[in-house]
């Protein structure tokens, strides 16, 4: 009943989410056609880049027509699941971003799972003890965090683990050069190493995967941390905990189960944006830590005026965040009934 | 179950590769770049770099460039060509037929022996398919399909409309290699007769490498090809496997290359290089890039960079040496400095020559003065992105040193291709850009940039007698009669000063101690049959 409740309403969402998704396709396609820089001549580098050349590249990526029919090719093309062709890796749009994003994913989820671990226990701690030194020893790390650039740390920590200590395997993507890859069941390393049963592979991808993570991670535990601090109080300000409390119930009790999930709403709410930024705008760390992932692709495309792949990558980003919202919304239901009942 | 058997077997299979790969390590030779491959095709518009270097090791080519020693440092020689599918090559007396008499012995990697019936279907494909190939190849007068003859299966000829120096060398470069005619064609299509589709994915050559495995933008891995002998002496290639991953920082690249992880990188930071080079341990092989050049450039046709003065007034403010220092760290050959006894160029073999460009601001001062612009002007200065590195405290010292002699200057940093963009319609007028040319000879530097409404043409002049002098210099076969041409030239351009060459910036190899060989190759790129390990 409940399930079916949450279903319903996460598919309303979503049928409301296509208009949205339909408008991102058209803005980002004339957004790229407004912008200064012709790809046709950026890529014509021959002896005589000349206006035949020139002539020859517009004419393969299709810019030789006016550009009303150009949209209309392309929404056909989408129609039919293609999403154009890369002049940057020379390769379908499609198949680069099917190669990249499980790395992308696998990345900025292991990032996002190590900022909860660690921001929600700061966030209690300091909540628990606001003003004390704990609570100011939070507030310095979640400072300190977010006032380095990831690329900052993220080459701090190469110079250090990698370079001088040696700890860590070379920055090179997600895995040793010398490794060979598991079968590609799912894309997700860790997953795919675990399934074929190699776990020296699968050591090896995690301890690739252990600095960038780290790097991201670095970033977003301070409004992950802040913002757990900030709702905890809240909640152990409340009526219902000053009833529990005169109850006798035990602290870990009051403090977990009452206080804890009725905070945890505005956390979620807060993981979710943060993981779709983290998606999008972990390019630094990306090229930092040369991780194949989807968002050092879009740049590389958009410096060079690539259109299509900035167009599939503007178009996947959104499908994303519709994704990730829906997904925030069914877990708000979980974590708090009434959110359901609207 | 299947699933199981799935596992255990790829379990195995990892088990076994590992000792063989611990083995080869020394047999295979790692290099990171920042770039990255965008087709196996380098015929393909919008080819990058690092495209035509793999194409150098997967297809060969009818002749290769030989070498030569420059300043303690081997470089390509433009010269020397040497055989490299063909065993041998005659040139007739009057210089119009060239007769390729190809190996009995070469084979393409699917086994299918080379014949002339593929080198007649590669050349075709060269300056018929609209490619990148048939615009460089008219630089050496190799024009139609018709100028190539089957004499017989192993006999090709090459027949030219007039002598020209540049016909040999173009077919060294990276466009004119010989494809698997049979196999291409069988992957031909009505539209695409040229099977460009199916090659910029596939390979169908005779090269020294084979693809193992290619992910654009992240890794290539080369196996050689045990059959190909056909390096100088007919040797083969020394490295059994080559690796080239993509790491985009250039500081990682010098960690990796430093800790040993990588064996050679070309494309570090000069501060890194001369960094790696100062700490002793690696091998570095810096080599001013004989074939580039660097230049702060003006469009000759808008105001008021039209004026002479104005321009010369410019080349004599510039703060060359402190520019050099903080753009490039000193390394690369300086382009200014000399001293001409009466203004007259002292050669004209090559171009370009070191210039008689000193800082000077008194002197500017003047010819700013003379020039109509007592008060000085405004102006923008533009660079790409790409370049920022080098360009950025360029530009500010630029700026810093016109100032004082009252030209103000706002400086633009633009994306690359709206960089290119708008160099292409000619409406950047005061920015610094690079050139390279693959077959460096004098003549072609007049012939390629500076002339026509092309985008090389960064000075956007247009002057007659220049034009017609550089024609002339292209079919010159006296030699003497040609250093004449290229006199007058070299001192007209200095006179004209369409545009200020500053430096040819080095190529830094840095590689491991252990590796020989490596030669500055045109294509800017590591030529991995030139290397071995000791």
């Amino acid at each position: 009943m409940k399930l079916g409740a949450t279903a319903t309403r996460a598919g309303r969402r979503f049928i409301s989410s296509l208009p949205a998704l339909f408008g991102v396709v058209v803005f980002t396609f004339l957004l790229m056609r407004v912008l200064p820089g012709d790809p046709a001549v950026f890529f014509a580098s021959g002896p005589q880049a000349g206006p035949e050349e020139i002539a020859m590249i517009r004419k393969q990526m299709g810019l030789d027509k006016p550009v009303p029919q150009q949209l209309l090719l392309y929404l056909g093309d989408l129609s039919q699941g293609n999403l154009g062709r890369s002049l940057t890796t020379g390769q379908p749009v499609l198949a680069d971003l099917r190669n990249r994003l499980p790395a992308s994913l696998e990345l900025t989820l292991t990032a996002l799972l190590i900022a909860l671990l660690t921001a929600v226990p700061l966030g209690i701690a300091a909540a628990l003890r606001p003003g004390s030194a704990v609570d100011h020893l939070v507030r310095f790390i979640c400072a300190l965090g977010v006032c380095v650039p990831t690329f900052v740390s993220g080459l701090l920590l190469i110079y250090v683990f990698y370079y001088l200590l040696g700890l860590a395997p070379d920055p090179t993507g997600r895995i040793d050069i010398f490794l060979s890859q598991p079968p590609r069941i799912t894309g997700f390393l860790l997953i795919d190493f675990a399934l074929a049963g190699d776990w020296e592979g699968w050591s090896a991808a995690a301890r690739q995967l252990v600095l960038p993570a780290l790097t991201m991670a670095l970033f977003v535990v301070a409004p992950l941390a802040r913002m757990t601090r900030a709702s905890m109080l809240a909640s152990l300000g409340s009526d219902f905990i000053r009833t529990a409390k005169s109850l006798g119930l035990s602290s870990r009790k009051i403090i977990v189960t009452y206080a804890l999930r009725n905070a945890i709403l505005p956390v979620l709410t807060i993981a979710g944006i943060v993981f779709s930024t983290m998606l999008g705008a972990n390019v630094l760390v990306e090229k930092v830590f040369s991780w194949p992932g989807v968002a050092s692709y879009a740049l590389d495309a958009l410096l060079s005026s690539d259109y299509a792949p900035v167009q599939g990558f503007v178009l996947l980003m959104a499908a994303i965040f519709v994704f990730v919202n829906l997904t925030v919304d069914v877990l708000y239901g979980i974590a708090d009934p009434r959110v359901s009942v609207e | 179950m299947t699933f199981h058997r799935t596992a255990l077997l790829s379990l195995f299979l990892a088990s076994a590769a590992l000792p063989a790969l611990a083995q080869t390590r020394a047999e295979t030779l790692r290099h990171v770049t920042g770039a990255s491959i965008n087709t196996l095709d380098p015929n393909m518009p919008g080819s990058t770099r690092e495209a035509f270097g793999l194409s150098l090791l997967t297809y060969d080519r009818l002749v290769s460039f030989g070498r030569k020693q420059l300043d303690g440092n081997w470089v390509f020689d433009l010269d020397t060509i040497r055989g490299e599918l063909a065993e041998r090559f005659d040139v007739s007396p009057d210089g119009l037929k060239i007769t390729f008499h190809l190996r009995k012995d070469a084979k393409f990697h699917d086994g299918t022996p080379v014949t002339a019936e593929d080198v007649k279907w590669s050349m075709d494909r060269a300056v018929t398919a609209r490619s990148l190939a048939a615009g460089q190849l008219l630089t050496g007068s190799i024009t139609k399909a018709d100028q190539f003859r089957i004499v017989d299966t192993h006999t090709v000829e090459l027949t030219l409309p007039q002598p020209d120096k540049l016909a040999l060398p173009n077919l060294a470069t990276v466009y004119p290699v010989i494809f698997n005619s049979r196999l291409a064609k069988s992957k031909a299509t009505a539209e695409d007769p040229w099977a460009q589709e199916w090659l910029k994915a596939n390979t169908a050559g005779s090269g020294a490498y084979i693809i193992e495995s290619f992910k654009a933008g992240e890794t290539t891995i080369l196996r050689r090809n045990e059959d190909w002998k056909r390096g100088p002496g007919n040797s083969q290639a020394h490295f059994k496997r080559i690796i080239t991953q993509t790491i985009p920082e250039a500081s990682t690249r010098a960690n990796l290359v430093e800790r040993g992880d990588a064996d050679i990188v070309i494309d570090l930071q000069a501060v890194d290089a001369a960094d790696l080079e100062r700490k002793g341990k690696l091998k570095v092989i810096s080599t001013p890039q004989y074939n580039a050049i660097t230049f702060v450039s003006f469009n000759n046709q808008m105001p008021p960079f039209d004026k002479v003065g104005v321009r010369r007034a410019i080349a004599a403010a510039l703060p060359y040496e402190d520019m050099f220092k903080a753009a490039l760290f000193e390394r690369g050959k300086r382009l200014y400095g000399a001293t001409w006894a009466d203004g007259k160029a002292p050669t004209g073999d090559t171009f370009p020559i070191v210039q008689p460009l000193k800082t000077n601001l008194a002197e500017a001062k003047r010819l700013l003065t003379e020039a109509g612009f007592p008060d000085g002007f405004s102006t923008t200065f533009s660079f790409n992105v790409g370049q920022a590195g080098t360009a950025e405290p360029m530009a500010a010292l630029l700026k810093e040193s016109l100032e004082k002699i009252g030209i103000k200057v706002d400086i633009q940093k633009l994306p690359d291709a709206q960089m290119s963009t708008l160099i292409n319609e000619k409406k950047v007028p005061f920015f610094t850009e690079g050139i390279v040319a693959w077959l460096p000879s004098m003549d072609y530097f007049y012939r390629n940039f500076y002339i026509g409404p092309i985008r090389w043409n960064y000075s956007s002049l247009n002057d007659p007698k220049l034009t017609e002098l550089a024609q002339a210099a292209r079919f010159e076969g006296d030699k003497a009669k040609y250093a004449a041409y290229g006199l007058q030239l070299n001192t007209m351009h200095y006179e004209l000063m369409p545009q200020i060459p500053l430096w040819q910036p080095s190529q830094d190899a840095v590689m491991a101690p252990s590796i020989e060989g490596y030669t500055y190759q045109f294509h800017r790129q590591i030529d991995f049959r030139d290397l071995s390990r000791k």
